[in-house]
């Protein structure tokens, strides 16, 4: 295992890790901003920019750059909204964060909102983690108290106000366009870009929109160097990254690393090997929306740009691990019922796409699939990727169109036999309680 | 023009409940005039969602009557607000037990088991997912990635989690959950001091 | 005008900056099929079947969110883009029930129209469809109170939703559910009640939301002819077209099946009200006059014009002839007139001549003009204000030099007339009305002054039975606005035409033509011979002003549409009046298509790639 010293969640397993006086005395609480406050707010951003900070939500776009492109010449107001609908199957790294280190994301909420001239940041969380919204909400309050937020902030003259915002259970609010929509009480449905947020986002206002994770990492970056983070992890993709590793895992759980860590590493030395020790049979290595890696790919670098170079995505780093016992087709399944429940209806090939894509998966994994409906299944897929309004179809159709790929005997089987034929019934299996 | 609905064909949509005369508590009128300040003076709506769970909060799910209440609060159309209701999977619109179970079902949890256990809830409870059982107590929902897979099978009651919750152990958490209410869960494992009060 | 250069196709088109790709290629005349984009209402990018190939763009964009740019190079025609096209139209059908058979929308319906065009050839949905209220008639379900929803046919462009929101500024329509079970509703299923309810139909691009009053009654072959007009129901004059029946005997003897907006950017945009759509039945309803009649006794029977008229001269040479002693016949003349706004300009102007040829230039002084006013329960922020003024042509009247008082924006007074009358001044009243029943409002207290014999003699023009008209002494079956062409000043001033889409029932006649031989028979020298005589003569006296082009305004004909499609489709007729695309769509086939080999069913397997 490569020596790596966690940063992001260094303090997450001590009592009292969420208070602010942990976080002023055992992590340098807040001397970020302090720091970041005696600056120009163009400098923050350039040092955002130099560190090659990338967005942890999915898409990895750089973060210092969709700060650059908010409207600067506007009269209207401009928002941080930070993304915290995590949603995203497999993936559960910004709970820890937010419940375990919530002051980090309000420093970082408070010097993005300064970089980019917000006065407001809004953190949208999803309505599951009422618990963790809570914390937060107490937590924001006590730093209000202590002067980190709110009017004048460490005697700068800086005013930022710090919101939470639950969801009420919707996949496709953790889409930025949808969020704001959902910010702004509508159904979280995504718009048309352009206009892109930076431009035209909350209330029409110039808004950025990002993850819980990067914007954690925005007050070490500033407190720390640019240089301190690029240099961690490979090139482009430096910095800590949180990994969450679920499924046939011994150790299910979020694990930090850099991104030179391999998924061999991640799945063998932080997560204890496969479950019941059974064959590795692939991964699905950023959220259910990415395309599987096989056991050939197990020493990738879990990085943005390998696990591009391997031909999947890292996406949200939610790695979710299959053992030999797994049917794809039912893999497949499980995630279009998914993808069919949380299809927000907006527009077309999406809306009616996974409908039509889950039913025929069911009918192929309960065996009354016919040799047609393999060509369909593509068909189908093939029609809503790159048609949709947002990346939601492309996800959708991933699923599908990496397992066909990948394990197509499985469909032809299914379809011949008109049963599964893995004899290895996982079903029955105990879930084993993995010891935190 | 004459309006005689009568004559025509009703549609079959499952409607909310009706509901009597709806108004929020003075409690929760407070509440949500605090939380509407959250937003600019022109973005009521923006309060939306907090309006509906503090209406749900009130009544346990969300009648016509308080939609139509949060329509006038944030100054929208009542369609409006049943848009929102309908969207999002959190907002009941028709009576719910006391304890709804909300097991997750997506690739991580059913990778370890949660079909199984929400067939073990289902012939516990004695109902299918979807349904309230007789005595109101308990209402069975299958949900899609609660964000809890590392703790897989993980199931929400109300707004609490109970994580790891094996086919087995099925039974005694239902009667743990009607004997000692919501202390029979676990909670969320990484909110340590929480754990640690309940068990001092 | 600032301008951009793109090529759609190969071809070089120049559009207004600011247009977007898809509303440039309806102006050059390339068909791009498209569902949620209404160019009344906002743009929403949801349907994604307008989507064009742009050079230098990785993925296929859709053209109603892209804004047109020099140098664009854009391809509706290319196998990526048809195969996309073609694929997205699948999944339109996929869930569609196809009843065009039954469905009002069938014949003028763009998912039929477009995916005939550019869909694929076949469907390889083996799912049962998806139903939301029940199969066949049971999916047609209450809207409201003048419409019909069926969701198993909606597409979900959400067109209306946008415009009870943005248009009519009361959000009723939302979508409830998501994905695919997303579904358009109101409220509680309340319906929609709104006084623009009717260009729901309009605005939905299929048969899911359809009027009440059109539906089961006409398929659109069968009404082969459209007549461009003004809709007279209040001042606001919103220009309309009046479509007609092939086989009248098919609904119950009327000819004008439907009323639907007709696009005019200064007037009523692409919509209008549920008053002038719906309320047209009583042009050819029951109580329709039909010939001119007398009364006798108790009764009135019906006559001959040219027994009518020497009967009326005399009776009305009597009453004229009955004060003249009277001192003052300009303050309190024998014959008084009561004229509905609804008059036309020609009818206002030739009255005029008669009462100054009879009474001299005070003569206008015995004429009173009514109409009647009420306010419309709209939105405050509605983008469609309707007129509270329920007559089409106070204005005209003033311009004329009639007394209107404030006109549109108060209310008739009549308190003069009526005293006249109940202190049996008058020996005379003359009403013209060619409105529908109670354009003049209350007038109990004149059939009572007829009756109790304090007026004797009592004459109505008009194109229905009304109460007045039954109490008086002679009857004259005039037409109403459908039935000729005339002139009529909006409530912005703006004198439009209407014109003549129906011929007035029987030996009903056009109302101009009524005064002109009362005039005649009563000795003046009216000598127009046609509709568009007294409309020369009327711009030759009205110099400098609006009416001096009167007899150049555009009355149009029934057209007989060569392409039905070309003058169906009510939705889209904006684009074939405005945006003059000689283009259109024929079934099956596309003159943009021509050498395009059409999508295959199956999309071979690409997974060797």
């Amino acid at each position: 295992m490569t020596p790596y010293a966690p940063i992001l969640t260094s303090h997450v397993g001590e009592p009292n890790s969420y208070s602010l006086d942990f976080y002023v005395t055992h992590q340098q609480g807040y001397e970020g901003l302090r720091k970041a406050l005696t600056q120009e707010p163009g400098d923050i951003i350039d040092q955002v920019k130099t560190s090659g900070l990338r967005g942890r939500g999915g898409a990895g776009f750089p973060t210092g750059l969709k700060w650059q492109f908010v409207l600067k010449d506007t009269p209207n107001p401009k928002y941080i909204c930070c993304n915290a609908d995590e949603s995203e199957p497999g993936t559960f790294k910004d709970h820890v964060l937010m419940e375990r280190n919530p002051h980090l994301l309000i420093e970082g909420c408070a010097i993005a909102a300064f970089a980019i001239g917000a006065r407001v940041a809004y953190i949208y969380i999803r309505g599951e983690f009422y618990h963790v919204q809570q914390i937060l909400e107490a937590e924001i309050e006590k730093a209000y108290a202590a002067g980190f937020l709110g009017k004048n902030i460490l005697g700068s003259g800086f005013d930022c106000d710090v919101y939470v915002h639950r969801g009420a259970g919707a996949y496709e609010a953790g889409e930025e366009t949808a969020l704001i929509e959902s910010l702004e009480g509508k159904r979280a449905q995504p718009r048309i870009k352009p206009p892109f947020p930076a431009v035209a986002g909350l209330y029409q206002c110039p808004t950025a929109v990002n993850n819980v994770e990067t914007l954690c990492n925005v007050p070490l970056i500033v407190l720390n160097g640019p240089e301190w983070f690029s240099g961690m992890g490979p090139e482009k993709n430096g910095g800590p990254k949180l990994y969450c590793v679920s499924g046939h895992v011994k150790k299910p759980g979020v694990y930090e690393a850099s991104m030179h860590t391999t998924l061999r590493e991640l799945i063998y030395d932080h997560a204890g090997g496969m479950l019941d020790d059974r064959p590795f049979k692939a991964i699905i290595p950023g959220g259910s929306s990415v395309p599987l890696l096989l056991p050939e790919h197990l020493d990738t670098p879990a990085s943005f740009d390998d696990i591009q170079k391997a031909g999947s995505m890292l996406g949200s780093a939610g790695l979710i691990v299959l053992n030999d016992s797994v049917c794809m087709v039912w893999l497949a399944m499980n995630l279009l019922h998914f993808y069919r429940h949380e299809s927000c209806g907006k527009c077309t090939p999406c809306r009616e796409g996974c409908d039509w894509l889950y039913k025929l998966l069911a009918r192929i994994e309960g065996g009354e699939g016919q040799p047609k409906d393999l060509d369909l299944l593509f068909g189908v897929s093939s029609n809503i990727v790159g048609k949709t309004l947002c990346a939601f179809g492309d996800a959708a159709a991933t699923p599908v169109l990496s397992t066909m790929t990948l394990f197509r005997a499985e469909y032809e089987a299914h379809v011949r036999e008109g049963r599964c034929t893995l004899t290895a019934d996982w079903r029955a299996a105990h879930p084993v309680m993995a010891a935190h | 023009m004459d309006y005689a609905p009568a004559k025509f064909h009703k549609s079959a949509r499952e409607l909310a409940e009706p509901g009597g005369a709806f108004a929020y508590t003075p409690e929760h009128q407070a509440k949500f005039d605090a939380n509407v300040k959250c937003y600019p003076p022109d973005q009521r709506r923006s309060a939306i969602l907090f309006a509906l769970y503090l209406a749900q909060r009130q009544q346990g799910y969300v009648t016509a009557a308080a939609m139509r209440h949060v329509a006038e609060q944030i100054g929208c159309t009542p369609a409006e607000v049943e848009d929102v209701v309908s969207y999002y999977t959190m907002f009941f619109t028709k009576p719910v037990g006391t304890y709804v179970l909300n097991v997750c079902r997506t690739l991580s949890c059913a990778l370890r088991g949660a079909e199984r256990v929400t067939a073990a809830l289902s012939a516990e409870l004695g109902i299918t997912p979807g349904e309230t059982d007789p005595t109101g107590t308990f209402t069975l929902i299958e949900v899609e990635c609660l964000g809890a897979c590392d703790r897989a099978p993980v199931v929400m009651v109300n707004d609490d989690w109970h994580e790891c919750l094996a086919p087995e152990d099925v039974r005694r958490l239902v009667e743990d959950l009607r004997t000692r209410g919501p202390a029979a869960l676990t909670g969320c494992h990484l909110h340590k001091e929480k754990a640690a009060e309940a068990t001092s | 005008m600032e301008t951009v250069t793109l090529t759609i196709d190969g071809q070089p088109i120049t559009v207004a900056k600011g247009r977007t790709v898809l509303q440039a290629a309806i102006e050059a005349g390339v068909s791009v099929p498209y569902y949620c984009y209404h160019p009344g209402i906002s743009i929403d990018g949801s349907c994604r079947v307008c989507v064009v190939k742009i050079e230098k763009m990785p993925k296929l964009q859709t053209s109603c969110s892209t804004l047109c740019a020099d140098g664009m190079v854009v391809s509706t025609r290319e196998p990526d883009v048809v195969d996309a096209r073609a694929g997205v139209f699948e999944f339109l059908l996929a869930n569609h029930p196809l009843d065009c058979p039954v469905c009002d929308k069938g014949g003028e319906c763009p998912l039929q129209d477009f995916s005939y065009t550019f869909g694929p050839a076949d469907s390889r949905m083996d799912f049962p469809r998806r139903v939301f209220d029940g199969e066949g008639v049971k999916a047609d379900v209450d809207f409201g109170p003048t419409l019909m929803l069926n969701r198993n046919r909606c597409i979900l462009c959400t067109r209306c939703v946008r415009f009870m929101k943005e248009i009519d500024d009361d959000a009723q329509i939302g979508i409830v559910d998501r994905g695919a079970g997303s579904e358009i509703a109101t409220f509680q299923e309340q319906g929609v009640h709104s006084l623009l309810s009717g260009n729901l139909m309009d605005v939905c691009p299929v048969g899911a939301i359809l009027t009440r009053d059109y539906r089961f009654k006409s398929r659109p072959w069968d009404n082969p002819t459209v007549v461009d007009t003004t809709c007279t129901l209040c001042s606001k004059g919103c220009n309309t077209s009046a479509w007609l029946k092939a086989k009248p005997e098919w609904a119950k003897g009327s000819r004008l099946i439907r009323m639907t907006p007709r696009y005019n950017p200064d007037v009523n945009g692409y919509w209008m009200c549920d008053i002038g759509r719906f309320n047209y039945h009583w042009v050819e309803g029951e109580s329709r006059l039909r010939r001119p009649m007398t009364r006798n006794g108790d009764v009135l029977e019906p006559t001959a014009w040219h027994d009518l008229q020497p009967r009326l001269r005399d009776r009305l040479r009597q009453a004229r002839g009955s004060s003249e002693s009277a001192a003052s016949s300009v303050q309190a003349p024998p014959v008084r007139f009561l004229v509905s706004a609804h008059a036309s300009t020609e009818e206002l102007f030739v009255l005029k001549q008669l009462v100054e040829g009879l009474m001299g230039s005070e003569g206008l002084n015995a004429v009173t003009l009514a109409w009647t006013t009420s306010d419309k329960a709209q939105p405050a922020g509605t983008k469609f204000k309707v007129s509270r003024t329920n007559a089409p042509n106070v204005n005209g009247a003033r311009d004329l030099g009639y007394q209107v008082g404030a006109g549109n924006e108060g209310t008739p007074d009549l308190s003069a007339l009526r005293s006249a009358i109940e202190s049996g001044q008058t020996a005379a009243v003359y009403v013209l009305d060619p409105g529908p029943d109670g354009s003049l409002g209350d007038t109990s207290w004149l059939i009572a002054a007829r009756q109790n014999g304090t007026l004797p003699l009592l004459i109505v023009q008009g194109a229905v039975m009304t109460d007045l008209a039954s109490a008086a002494d002679f009857v004259l079956a005039g037409s109403a606005f459908v039935e000729k062409d005339a002139l009529y000043t909006n409530d912005q001033g703006r004198v439009q035409a209407a014109s003549r889409a129906i011929a007035p029932p029987g030996e009903a006649r056009d109302d101009w033509s009524i005064l002109v031989a009362l005039g005649q028979s009563l000795g003046l020298a009216l000598a127009y011979e046609s509709a568009i005589d007294v409309r020369r003569a009327l711009a030759a006296t009205m110099p400098d002003t609006p009416y001096a082009s009167a007899d150049l305004l555009v009355v149009t004909r029934p057209v007989a549409a060569r392409n039905w499609l070309q003058a169906s489709n009510p939705s889209e007729r904006w684009k074939w009046d405005f945006l003059y695309q000689d283009l259109p769509p024929v079934k099956g086939h596309s003159v943009q298509m021509e050498g395009i080999s059409p999508r295959a069913a199956y999309i071979p397997l690409k997974l060797t790639e």
